[in-house]
């Protein structure tokens, strides 16, 4: 089972991997952007793999401690990020036209 | 204007497109360079920190089990004849030493006025007697399970649990040393022979450490002839080496402490202890050296497990190895062969942990185990020397009194292992374990007093409760 969860974690690392390419392809993206969806990402990922391996072990109280704690922070970093880029980005606009 | 110019890109002469674009290229090239470096950076300080995580994990080396002051000036090896185990185990020593069941009952009645008055020796030969009940981990079921890996236990050498020397598959008997020496050509190849060996014989971890007469029981002694034994004297040969083996207990078995459904892991790992231990000694002796195994017997084991690079003591007393944790038995093999690459005790980041954690303090039935914020040379329990008998006195380390960690053994009917279940170290190999423990190793204190808080919050090492031991018995063949 756990291998089966590496494999498809494998799977959604290279999709987030296109997802970041099309993202940096039509937005503009800073250090700190690139940084906030990394580690946002990064988050999701863990905490996936975190809470299949807890409830494996049979603890699964920390399978759901794990996706509560691990998947709020990633989505508040994701959504932060979010609004940095959009603002960037219209900042970028605005001064533009 | 220069707003157009930017945004169509559009020269407003000859001269700005031939100065404006080469400028242009130059910046790109220098943000691509410095993006490149930011991330070849990253890379490098990434390696560096898992090569330094890496590191770490594995044990920083140590001169010593303790650091340069870490043993008193009147410290000697321990006299086996205070070993709780063997003190409750012997007839005659209870006789020898009234005062010590007096001045203990004492003590007892001052905490508690009602406490009903303890016998070192009676209690504990009734303490496997206790009726069943009908309450998770105290039922016929738990008490099968309990007694089936006693009886192989008890079969091969049951008595070393409690220190006897030469007791059962662990005797002394050389007589079947082969005449003729095998010959290895580098330490190298003969210490990894015997880690294969122990390999072979289900050892969980095998590290070899010299021979050290500090930690040894001295004078040893014999329960069933009532007599000291003595390493000069007795030991049938000169020990130069000492094979440290590591026997892991099942995870699933010992959450259920201090249900009589532990008792039986530990029971298992007791058993195959034994046996490794007497199939290592009988390898050495093929190989044409002298060799005697040993569970709890002739040495402390903490120590020589220190001592073999296998782990760190712990605030409960008990050795902890990385990726098992505490959840291990040790068994010991003294040999005459000398020619191994010998190992260094290591510095897991045990100890500073230990210093935060008192999980395993709190979680003691019997509040045995010190609460103390810093190892110390003696016991801190009591101020009269009469009273820490049982303590290895002189070295640093936490002392447990493990005259109330007996007790609550026989009143339960069995042993405990809660400070085994409590302690953070003590998980199932899964990588989100071995994930923390990296952490574990490079994080200060304060890190380590969040992550017991941590550890309570996501539901590790609960004691004393009856869902773990119905978990246990619907789990079955699933590790």
């Amino acid at each position: 089972m756990m291998d089966l969860t590496w494999y498809l974690l494998g799977v959604l690392t290279g999709i987030s991997a296109l997802m970041l390419r099309y993202l940096a392809a039509r937005m503009q993206l800073t250090l700190v952007t690139w940084g906030g969806l990394l580690a946002g990402i990064g988050a999701l990922l863990f905490c996936i793999a975190w809470a299949v391996g807890a409830y494996l072990e049979g603890v699964p109280r920390a399978a759901a401690m794990g996706l509560l704690m691990f998947v709020l922070g990633g989505i508040v970093i994701l959504t932060v990020t979010a609004r940095l880029i959009a603002k960037q980005n219209r900042d970028q606009q605005g001064g533009a036209s | 204007m220069s707003q157009e110019f930017d945004d169509n890109h559009t020269p407003n002469n000859d001269t700005t497109e031939s100065v404006s674009e080469p400028v242009e290229h130059v910046d790109k090239g220098k943000r691509t360079f410095l993006k490149l470096g930011v991330a070849g950076a990253g890379v490098a300080a990434a390696t560096a920190g898992g090569a330094f995580i890496a590191h770490k994990l594995e044990g920083t080396p140590m001169d010593d089990i303790v650091p340069p002051d870490g043993i008193a000036k009147d410290f000697k090896p321990m006299d086996q004849r205070n070993l709780i185990l063997t003190f409750a185990g012997s007839e005659a020593l209870n006789k020898k030493h009234p005062e010590r069941k007096e001045l203990f009952n004492k003590v007892l009645k001052k905490e508690n006025p009602d406490h009903p008055e303890f016998d070192f020796r009676k209690d504990y030969k009734a303490m496997r007697t206790r009726p069943i009940r009908d309450e998770p981990g105290y039922t016929q079921l738990d008490k099968a399970l309990q007694m089936s890996t006693m009886s192989t236990w008890k079969y091969v050498s049951h008595n070393e649990g409690n220190g006897q020397p030469g007791d059962g598959i662990l005797n002394w008997d050389q007589s079947s040393v082969a005449k003729q020496k095998y010959k290895f050509d580098s330490k190298n190849e003969a210490t990894l022979a015997i880690k294969s060996a122990a390999r072979i014989y289900g050892a969980q971890a095998c590290g070899i450490a010299r021979f050290d007469r500090r930690f040894v029981y001295e004078p040893m002694y014999d329960m069933a002839k009532e007599e000291t034994l003595s390493w000069d004297k007795d030991v049938p040969f000169e020990p130069k080496s000492v094979i440290v083996m590591l026997w892991e207990m099942d995870y699933h078995c010992i959450a259920t402490a201090p249900a009589w459904t532990a008792d039986a892991t530990v029971a298992e790992a007791y058993t195959r202890q034994a046996t490794g231990a007497a199939q290592m000694a009988q390898f050495l002796k093929g190989l044409g050296h002298h060799a005697i195994g040993a569970g709890n017997d002739m040495a402390n084991s903490v120590a020589y497990g220190v001592l073999a690079g296998l782990g760190e003591g712990a605030r409960n007393g008990h050795l902890i190895a990385p990726e098992v944790g505490c959840r291990v038995r040790i068994s010991k093999v003294f040999t005459d062969f000398d020619f191994f690459d010998y190992a260094q005790p290591r510095d897991f980041g045990v100890k500073s942990f230990c210093e935060h954690c008192k999980r395993c303090a709190t979680s003691c039935p019997s509040k045995a185990i010190s609460f103390d914020d810093k190892p110390s040379l003696y016991p801190t329990y009591s101020d009269n020397k009469e009273d820490t008998w049982n303590n290895l006195s002189g070295l640093y380390k936490f002392h447990s009194d493990a005259k109330k960690c007996f007790m609550f053994w026989t009143q339960n009917g069995s042993g405990c292992a809660a400070c085994i279940a409590a302690c953070p170290y003590n998980k199932p190999d899964f990588w989100h374990h071995r994930f923390i423990d990296a952490q574990n190793v490079i994080a200060p204190g304060w890190v380590h007093s969040i992550m017991r808080e941590m550890d309570i919050v996501f539901g590790y090492g609960n004691v004393a409760d009856p869902e773990k031991v119905k978990k246990f018995w619907k789990r079955g063949s699933k590790v």
